[in-house]
């Protein structure tokens, strides 16, 4: 059988289905212990009885006797018969006894109780014989008459029970209902929730069984809040930033069908189309700041962090050559640390093309990959102009504001890299190169084993 | 007519400067909060153009440190921080106009000329001062109904004393009010001007007040 869906009906079902078994194997043993004593007492008196009629026909042995029917005294008196033979001779019976002996002498003369069938009905007959072994008496009672006791018994001591019955599931149902009741006003008051209300729910009287779901619940609704809220953010923060670039465009689009002069139209849509790569770089970066921010896990892998730089530097040299900057990387010996290849890539890249783009022409910019003890560090030098400290410790605490440089950036390049760093347990220390002079940056992965 | 444009972004400053030059003004274009501050102190400008997000120095302090020291110049706050909060503030801060990013740079024209228009106490776009009208946005002007041509310094200047019809301007401030920075200035440009000016309009239009200035009367004086 299948078990309802609904606690209520569940926890019903299972109140009533237990009462039920306990009155079904109460009336089983009552059924077994009855019977077996009225077994008793009836075969008690059976036997009494046939031993009584044995006595009598001792004492009243006479040669000329006939077969004599006793009256039947009582309206119950069918119900029980008897048969007395002498010497194979019926001697005396009652009424409703036939003329042949209830049991049949074959062989050994019977001797006890027995079950048997006298015409289409079941009898109890018990058989005895006297001392002389000349008297045989059986003495009979139909079974049905002490099944009719026995479901007399059963029906008084169950019955009321039985009446019950209903009147009990009643109270269980109203038990029950009022015992789950928490839980509806808990579904009632989530039903009644707009999809903006996360504040935590409370139950007055909550019970105990329940906290733990409620708790759940309850730091549910914050993470999904401060998620809301960081997206909220996120959304504003972003159609916020795109509007210098698009301003820009839209100005410079403007000046371009404005010019008189060709060298100043010319100038205006390059100064369009630079605005539009902008623009696709911002949200380039405002998607991948996305990913970051959705808190989604990042599968973390070996990455060999030497081999990644060695890819990002080759990729950045021409940009750097074109600006005529030196650029070296020393990332000669594997370094792996656990991570996300594709965000790590981007991190570097991030910090290469800043120093890149800060750097003055004839600058250098130096990318290390190094192990030591277990820590690997990745460290960048450039000899650009570096940052005051008030700066680097704005760079640290900003978060997803322009850095104002007079450089065309968006600001993001940085907020981006810390939050890999974060993805990655990594520490970013932000400082003046010692090397070179301009900024350095070192980015610690500590912890990382090397395999 | 010079405004000073403060915006850190380079397309944008660019976009802007080119656009508003095209549009009759002069520019001029600093990138961050402390040399907006620098300028505003020590040039004359008609107008401010102001982005909110400078670097060095946040435009709001800009505005509110111009404004403790009482300069009352028009001030375009130009930014992409559109909150009602921000709106709000930077109103409140002493800005007088409000406008959120991207702009059309006719609107951004016509809204810096109706500030300066306000700022001199007149509720019309175009100026009359003795039979002469000048339309700041079409950049014409008409005497008696009859269009005259003039260069773009010498409308410029009719202009700046139109503006202050009734005042004396000096030469510094009507040179101020002419060149953006960079651009040489001969030491005789504004009588050169001047006398372009009176050649086509009328000698009796521009009067000198010797040691001080020039000025344009108001109302035409009837002498007896």
């Amino acid at each position: 059988m299948r078990m309802p869906r609904s606690l209520q009906g569940r926890l019903l079902l299972l109140v009533l289905g237990l009462v039920v078994g306990v009155w079904l194997a109460t009336a089983t043993l009552t059924w077994i212990d009855v019977r077996h004593e009225l077994d008793e007492l009836l075969d008690s008196h059976l036997a009494q009885a046939a031993a009584l009629l044995v006595v009598q026909q001792a004492a009243e042995i006479d040669d000329d006797h006939r077969g004599v029917d006793a009256p039947t005294l009582h309206r119950y008196a069918p119900k029980v018969a008897f048969q007395v033979f002498h010497e194979g001779t019926l001697a005396q019976r009652s009424s409703n006894a036939p003329a042949e002996p209830m049991l049949e002498f074959t062989g050994r003369a019977p001797d006890g109780f027995r079950t048997i069938a006298i015409g289409g009905t079941a009898w109890r007959v018990f058989a005895t014989r006297g001392r002389e072994r000349d008297v045989q008496v059986f003495v009979g009672e139909q079974v049905e008459s002490r099944n009719s006791i026995l479901w007399a018994v059963l029906r008084s001591s169950l019955g009321p029970m039985l009446l019950a019955l209903p009147l009990l599931a009643l109270a269980a149902w109203w038990a029950v209902r009022q015992g789950v009741a928490p839980l509806r006003l808990v579904g009632r008051a989530l039903a009644q929730r707009s999809p903006q209300a996360l504040q935590p729910i409370a139950v007055k009287g909550a019970p105990s069984e329940m906290t733990p779901m409620l708790d759940a619940l309850n730091r549910l609704f914050e993470r999904i809040a401060d998620l809301l809220e960081s997206e909220r953010r996120f959304t504003a923060d972003a159609a916020h930033e795109l509007r210098t670039p698009i301003a820009a465009i839209r100005a410079q689009a403007q000046v371009a069908l404005g010019a008189a002069a060709d060298a100043e139209r010319l100038h205006a849509l390059q100064a369009t189309l630079q605005g539009c790569d902008r623009a696709a770089r911002l949200v380039e970066q405002l998607l991948i700041l996305s990913r970051l921010e959705s808190g989604a896990e990042h599968v973390l892998v070996a990455v060999d962090l030497a081999a990644l730089a060695r890819q990002v530097v080759a990729d950045a040299a021409p940009l750097a050559l074109g600006k005529r900057q030196g650029i070296e990387v020393d990332a000669t010996e594997p370094c792996t640390v656990r991570g996300d290849a594709t965000l790590l890539s981007v991190m570097i890249r991030n910090l290469v093309d800043n120093a890149i783009r800060y750097s003055p022409s004839g600058a250098t910019v130096k990318l290390a990959v190094s192990n030591a003890q277990g820590v690997v560090e990745l460290s960048l030098d450039d000899g650009g102009p570096g940052m005051s400290s008030d700066d680097m410790e704005r760079l640290g605490k900003r978060f997803f504001r322009v850095v104002g440089s007079g450089q065309e950036g968006s600001g993001l390049g940085w907020s981006i890299t810390r939050r890999i760093a974060a993805v990655h347990q990594a520490v970013v220390r932000v400082a003046r190169s010692r090397s070179l002079g301009g900024l350095s940056v070192e980015i610690d992965f500590p912890g990382q084993r090397v395999a | 007519m010079r405004i000073l444009l403060a915006e850190d972004d380079p397309l944008l400053g660019d976009g802007l400067r080119a656009g508003l030059r095209q549009l009759g003004f002069l520019v001029d274009w600093v990138r961050d909060g402390d040399a907006a501050e620098r300028e505003l102190r020590t040039q004359s400008y008609a107008a401010a153009v102001l982005d909110l997000g400078l670097p060095l120095k946040d435009g709001m302090e800009v505005l509110a440190s111009i404004r403790r020291a009482g300069i009352t110049l028009p001030v375009l706050v130009l930014t992409a921080r559109d909150a009602v909060p921000d709106r709000i503030r930077g109103l409140d801060v002493g800005a007088d106009d409000y406008v959120v990013k991207p702009i059309d740079l006719n609107e951004l024209a016509a809204r810096l000329r109706a500030l300066v228009r306000r700022a001199h106490g007149q509720p019309q776009e175009r100026l009359t001062v003795q039979g002469v009208a000048l339309d700041p946005a079409a950049r014409t002007v008409t005497q008696a109904g009859v269009l005259v041509t003039l260069s773009a310094r010498e409308f410029d200047l009719l202009h700046a004393l139109m503006l202050n019809a009734g005042r004396v301007l000096s030469r510094e401030q009507l040179e101020q009010h002419l060149y953006s920075w960079g651009q040489e200035v001969e030491s005789n440009a504004i009588e050169v001007h001047v006398h372009h000016l009176r050649r086509k309009l009328g000698s009796a239009l521009i009067q000198t007040v010797r040691g001080v200035g020039y000025v344009l009367a108001r109302e035409l004086l009837k002498l007896p």
